[in-house]
């Protein structure tokens, strides 16, 4: 069972560095953004895409990297035009259309049923705990996700830009008033959330089924982390996620439960939810 | 049921009957299988729109629960369970529900995106089990069998259209309760919903297992439909797709619910017909869904509108006072010598974090009386009509109402217990019409006379009108109308004259004046315009920075130079 | 401001007036038989969404072009109408309806859909038109009265290349991972036990519970702790994939993996070229990377003469519509779907040459005619035939 527990340990650096840039867009631009995932798999295609076409790779690691970085600052620009000062509710319901529409598009170009031959960007095994290979793959995503929370974390709390990107997510039109460049900073935070994730599915494309639609919906255990964090803690997130990888592979190492495994990113939001249920609480606005 | 629902119930049933002869009559079995497709999936969008549309939240596995009415049908069939197909879509939805009441309890008690993100989870996890156990009698080709009466495409597409009418027949009705206008209320504002004693939770998770009950059914009708079942036909994707086209269409309508099943499965045959690849569907729906949610409208809506500026011209309904602002005197009401107090503030003290907003206040309201509360802006006032209407977290001291502790109670149960209060800014969801509104307002349907009355001595226009239709003006005084028709034990009203003209104000004084004694409600009103609480005011008292300063019959107090002085530099104030 | 939304409501009201125009049309052109000089044939395929088997239709009308461009079947040109299902079933289903009813089809072939069989195999038997499936791909393909595919199908196969594994490979613990979908918990073990009552051996690991989606490292090792030497799967290609490199980052050795045959693609090859797993793969026709093949000729010349590419989805397409063009010159009188029906019904076996056992309909209530396979093995990135010969399982 400890076995099968640490096999975990990969899936749950991608969700934890997922669910963190989730938490870092909705504190930031206060978007819960369904895309998250399905930005990272456009920027991961682009790079297999342009490998098959006989580019070098660290090109098309690159070229890939900015194609997911673009599409990101492409949502984050149609969500400041049209809905930067509309409600929660309504932000997110954009994202989920705009899901399903990135979804249509990316089984359509990047074809179904064929493998891509994914690149070992991060070759090797790094050691052996417990009988399992830890691969570098995985340490390199679990370091990548500890160094985007620290990074986001220092950078809310440190920096004028990051105190200024706050007071937007709180009150975007004032903050627009008193001189703060909104569009700008927040076209760059999707940006950045995009980058991420992008760099983070290329690491663990090769030992995932990499197509369109599975890497897209990598974005339910994230939003698992994410509300273990309460959409607020990175490093509440950061350890969700790796809790829930750990949790899975548990999961699938139990006989009775394995067929359950896929059950378990809706069972920890449940009981995330059940435990932090207290009185009603009344928002500002409305 | 009115004469007015009364004829919007035969027209719906007309139009259906009509076009039910048409397809049957005129088109071939094919098109009448897809048109039984269509209406089906317009059954599920009416749940989804009912949670998306009406209630303003983003549910989206509203398939997996067709898939469990769906299972239930299959299941008994495979048993052949007694009754026949009608009973068992009745189950189906039925066995929805718990599933519904399962996932929206947690989710909803919080505010929030959280019943979007737990119900993406429940719908992925749900995939995978139905994808590997599937239906009962799948692998066997044991298909669903039909009732004799219903065997013909034919007649199992006028049964299906026969559920949907019935449905949005129902819905329709339940939108004019209580209940049903909460839904619309709380997606505009939760706290002016909770404030007519709605419990949002409630409100939110009957919406939801009511939606999963629809799901349910329709699951039930396409296992009836299709004989046999595939789980691709209720994956997350499907879902998703059918939320996005929800939210294109305006599922909460009928014509709406119908418009999107149509796009559904018309989308595809076209394509087809055009030799375009079958995907280029779901990119129109997240284009169009994009696109209605940043005109902040749905296609349904917008047709409505259409035809209500087509048909009865766009007009803007304002105030209906028809009296002589001149000829009004007003006089404060008169209070018996020994009223209790009906409502007892006792040390009320409320901090925000090292600011102290309130500052051992202690006042009371005796029965029958109009008091003014007033003061310069940032005194407080409004922080107290938050902490004794239940609005607040915490606070420190003691709230009586009518001699009963109101102190943990949350806000609704505040409202029930007899206190009702106005919002410096009018909260009345847009979307509903004012006859709609009295009945959340007054948490129960009034007698067409009672509402007539009361709408007319208020100088609002008539129940059939949209709030949509009436200036802001108007909608103050429906504000008061509304708190009033409940007949609370007290209202505290909000600058209830905020955006009225002068005369306006006259007139509405002389209202606020007759309260007591035409509804048995006392007042208390936090105001600016000292005519108005001159007018009406038995006794005021003056908040600044937290404490009472002043109090006492209302012309001794307003000459108070204390009183002067703290409304110096406020412009609002000393004019007067 | 509302323009837009005027915009799209227009458009999407035109699409459904359209289709309604279309219906009026449409309904009157329904039952074309021979006497029109055409045979309407249809399939209804995955071609967009999760899925691409277009090839094999596509395959199937390459023949039947041929068929037409040389004066068709006695002068009766057939008339092939492919249907994209976007693997939804509602598409599915109105697809075939559009098939039988409104475009009169006699007969289905060269279909190839992750879920034709499964939403429309009741449909077909109740209108009484069967499907020569060109690529079986759901379990009810190989378990309808309506549909014979003329691959193996993915439980023959489980049972060939475990039969393989245990004579050939001589393999002592044999393990099983599967992925287990449409209520086919029950047809793997299924498969299994013909395979222990063949081979007299009893199976090692069972495990019914991989995901689709998700990382497989428990799995992989779950089976190196069960001390399994050789392991059958029957995923798909990207699963496939990521189960061998998950091997390989697991440092695995002395594990044989089966595959059935959606491995058989040279992406896979490609894909795993460098892996240092021992890869089988059991294949559902001749191996069509064999280019020496004698069996491949017909189909080869036929493909290279119409621009198709060279895969087993050809093949499916091809054979298929081979075998329907040899059943309609075989009927007399109007082709019409009632004869297509009896013709099927009453087909003595075909030989094939791309197949190892003759292809079968008749009136049984489940259809699996083809009992062999060709196993090959992944070497330096290209498939290698391992039997000459076909690998044929004993009848039941």
């Amino acid at each position: 069972m400890f076995t099968s527990t640490v096999a975990g340990l990969a899936a749950g650096g991608a969700y934890a560095l997922i669910g963190v840039c989730l938490v870092f867009t909705y504190r930031l631009v206060s978007v819960v953004n369904f895309t998250g995932a399905a930005i990272g798999a456009t920027g991961t295609f682009a790079m297999v895409m342009l490998r098959e076409q006989g580019f070098s790779l660290p090109f098309s690691i690159l070229a890939g990297l900015a194609c997911g970085t673009v599409i990101a600052a492409l949502l984050g620009a149609v969500m400041m035009k049209w809905f930067a000062s509309a409600p929660a509710q309504t932000k997110a319901a954009v994202t989920v259309a705009l899901l399903v529409g990135m979804i249509a598009l990316g089984l359509r170009i990047t074809g179904g049923q064929h493998p891509r031959p994914f690149p070992d960007l991060v070759p090797g095994s790094a050691f052996t705990l417990a009988g399992v290979v830890i691969t570098r793959a995985a340490l390199v995503t679990i370091s990548l996700a500890f160094i985007f929370t620290i990074a986001a974390t220092r950078f809310l709390n440190r920096t004028r830009m990051g105190l200024q990107l706050r007071a937007l997510s709180e009150r975007p039109v004032s903050a627009e008033l008193i001189g703060i460049p909104v569009r700008k900073l927040s076209i760059g935070v999707w940006a950045t959330a995009g980058i991420a994730t992008t760099l983070a599915l290329m690491i663990i494309a090769p030992q995932r089924a990499p197509n369109f639609l599975t890497f897209s919906m990598l974005v339910v255990p994230a939003f698992a982390a994410a509300l273990i964090g309460g959409f607020r803690s990175f490093w509440l997130t950061l350890a969700g996620g790796i809790a829930l990888g750990l949790l899975e592979g548990m999961a699938a190492g139990l006989s009775g439960l394995a067929q359950f495994r896929s059950a378990v990113p809706f069972l920890i939001i449940l009981a995330v939810l059940l435990w932090s249920q207290r009185r009603a609480r009344w928002d500002e606005q409305r | 049921m009115s004469s007015a629902n009364l004829k919007s119930t035969l027209v719906t049933i007309l139009i259906a009957c009509v076009a039910t002869a048409i397809i049957n009559f005129t088109l071939t079995s094919y098109w009448v299988f897809l048109f039984t497709g269509a209406v089906v999936a317009a059954i599920a969008l009416l749940g989804v729109g009912l949670v998306a549309s009406r209630a303003g939240m983003i549910s989206l596995c509203q398939m997996s629960f067709a898939a469990i009415g769906a299972w239930v049908v299959a299941w008994l069939n495979v048993k052949h369970a007694p009754g026949s197909l009608l009973l068992w879509v009745l189950l189906g939805g039925l066995a929805a529900v718990p599933f519904g009441i399962a996932i929206g309890l947690p989710a909803l008690r919080l505010r929030g995106i959280n019943l979007a993100i737990v119900t993406l989870g429940f719908a992925a996890a749900f995939d995978v089990i139905l994808l590997s156990y599937t239906f009962p009698g799948q692998t066997k080709f044991i298909f669903v069998k039909r009732p004799d009466l219903f065997s013909s495409d034919q007649a199992y597409f006028a049964l299906c259209v026969a559920v949907f009418v019935i449905l949005a027949i129902a819905l329709n009705l339940l939108s004019q309760t209580p209940l049903g206008a909460s839904w619309l209320a709380l997606r505009h504002s939760e706290r002016g919903t909770a404030a007519h004693g709605v419990s949002i939770p409630q409100s939110k998770l009957s919406a939801f297992a009511l939606s999963a009950f629809i799901a349910g059914l329709s699951g039930g009708l396409l296992a009836g439909q299709l004989g046999t079942l595939v789980a691709e036909s209720f994956t997350l994707m499907v879902s998703m797709v059918y939320f996005v086209v929800t939210t294109m269409a305006g599922a909460h309508l009928a014509e709406g619910a119908i418009f999107g099943g149509m796009l559904i499965i018309f989308f595809p045959e076209v394509l087809r017909r055009l030799n375009l690849p079958q995907d280029i569907g779901n990119v129109f729906f997240a284009l169009g869904a994009t696109q209605a949610l940043s005109m902040g409208g749905t296609m349904a809506e917008d047709l409505r509108g259409l035809f209500r500026k087509i048909f009865k011209g766009k007009e803007i309904v304002a105030s209906g006072f028809t009296e002589d602002a001149a000829l009004v005197a007003v006089v404060p009401p008169a209070v018996k010598a020994n009223a209790k107090a009906m409502l007892d503030i006792k040390n009320l003290t409320v901090r925000y974090g090292s600011v102290v907003a309130l500052n051992d206040v202690s006042f009371a309201v005796p029965e029958g009386s109009v008091v003014g509360l007033i003061g310069p802006n940032g005194a407080g006032k409004s922080t107290l009509i938050d902490g004794v209407t239940g609005f607040l977290a915490t606070y420190d001291g003691t709230v009586l109402l009518d001699g009963q502790k109101l102190d943990g109670l949350l806000a609704h149960l505040r409202a029930r217990a007899g206190i009702r209060r106005t919002w410096q800014q009018t909260r009345i969801a847009p979307q509903l019409s004012v006859g709609d509104y009295l009945t959340l307002a007054a948490s129960r349907r009034l007698k067409a006379e009672e509402s007539e009355e009361l709408l007319l001595w208020m100088g609002c226009p008539g129940p059939q009108t949209a709030i949509s239709q009436i200036d802001a003006g108007t909608r103050r005084l429906l504000d008061v109308a509304g708190v009033i028709a409940a007949r609370p034990k007290i209202v505290l009203l909000d600058e209830p004259a905020a955006g009225l003209s002068h005369q306006e104000s006259t007139q509405l004084a002389a209202r606020i004046a007759q309260i007591p004694a035409r509804f048995g409600t006392s007042v208390l009103m936090v105001e600016h315009d000292m005519d108005l609480v001159r007018m009406v005011c038995n006794t005021i008292f003056v908040l600044d920075f937290g404490k009472i300063i002043a109090s006492g019959p209302t012309q001794k107090v307003l000459d108070d130079p204390r009183v002067i002085k703290a409304y110096i530099g406020d412009p609002e104030g000393l004019a007067t | 401001m509302k323009k837009h939304h005027l915009i799209s409501m227009a458009l999407a009201s035109t699409a459904i007036f359209a289709s309604a125009l279309m219906a009026a049309t449409s309904a009157s052109a329904a039952g074309p038989t021979c006497t029109d000089g055409k045979i309407v044939v249809g399939a209804v395929s995955t071609i967009t969404g999760p899925a691409d088997f277009s090839e094999v239709p596509k395959a199937a009308q390459a023949t039947f072009d041929v068929v037409n461009a040389a004066g068709g079947i006695n002068g009766c040109k057939i008339d092939y109408t492919i249907a994209d299902d976007k693997a939804d079933p509602q598409v599915a289903a109105q697809s075939a309806r559009d098939l039988v009813e409104n475009k009169g089809a006699v007969v289905m072939t060269g279909s190839a859909s992750l879920l034709d069989c499964a939403v429309n195999a009741g449909y077909y038997d109740k209108q009484g038109i069967l499907s020569v499936h060109g690529l079986g791909v759901d379990p009810v393909c190989f378990n309808a009265p309506s549909i014979s595919p003329v691959n193996v199908g993915p439980y023959t196969l489980t049972t060939a290349v475990l039969q393989y594994g245990s004579s050939v490979l001589k393999a002592k613990n044999l393990c099983g991972i599967f992925w287990i979908v449409g209520g086919t918990d029950e047809a793997y073990p299924a498969a299994v036990a013909r395979w222990e009552k063949l081979s007299g051996q009893k199976f090692g690991m069972i495990d019914l519970t991989l995901p689709f989606q998700g990382d497989y490292t428990p799995y992989v090792l779950k089976a190196r702790d069960a001390g399994c030497d050789a392991v059958v799967m029957n995923t798909v290609e990207p699963q496939i994939v990521q189960m061998i490199n998950t091997a390989d980052a697991q440092n695995i050795t002395g594990i044989k993996w089966l595959f059935l045959a959606p491995g058989y693609t040279e992406q896979v090859a490609k894909t795993l070229a460098a892996t240092k797993q021992e890869i089988y793969v059991g294949t559902e026709w001749e191996p069509y990377t064999d280019s020496k093949s004698k069996s491949n000729e017909g189909w080869n010349a036929a493909m290279s003469a119409a621009g198709m590419p060279l895969t087993a989805f050809t093949q499916g397409g091809y054979e298929s519509a081979t075998i329907l063009v040899d059943v309609l010159k075989s009927i007399d009188g109007p082709v019409t779907r009632e004869a297509v029906t009896a013709a099927l019904h009453n087909l003595s076996p075909v030989n094939n040459p791309l197949v190892g056992t003759p292809y079968t309909f008749g009136m049984a209530a489940s259809h699996a005619s083809s009992q062999g396979t060709k196993m090959v093995k992944l070497e330096n990135g290209a498939w290698k035939v391992e039997t000459p010969d076909w690998f044929v399982l004993p009848p039941e």
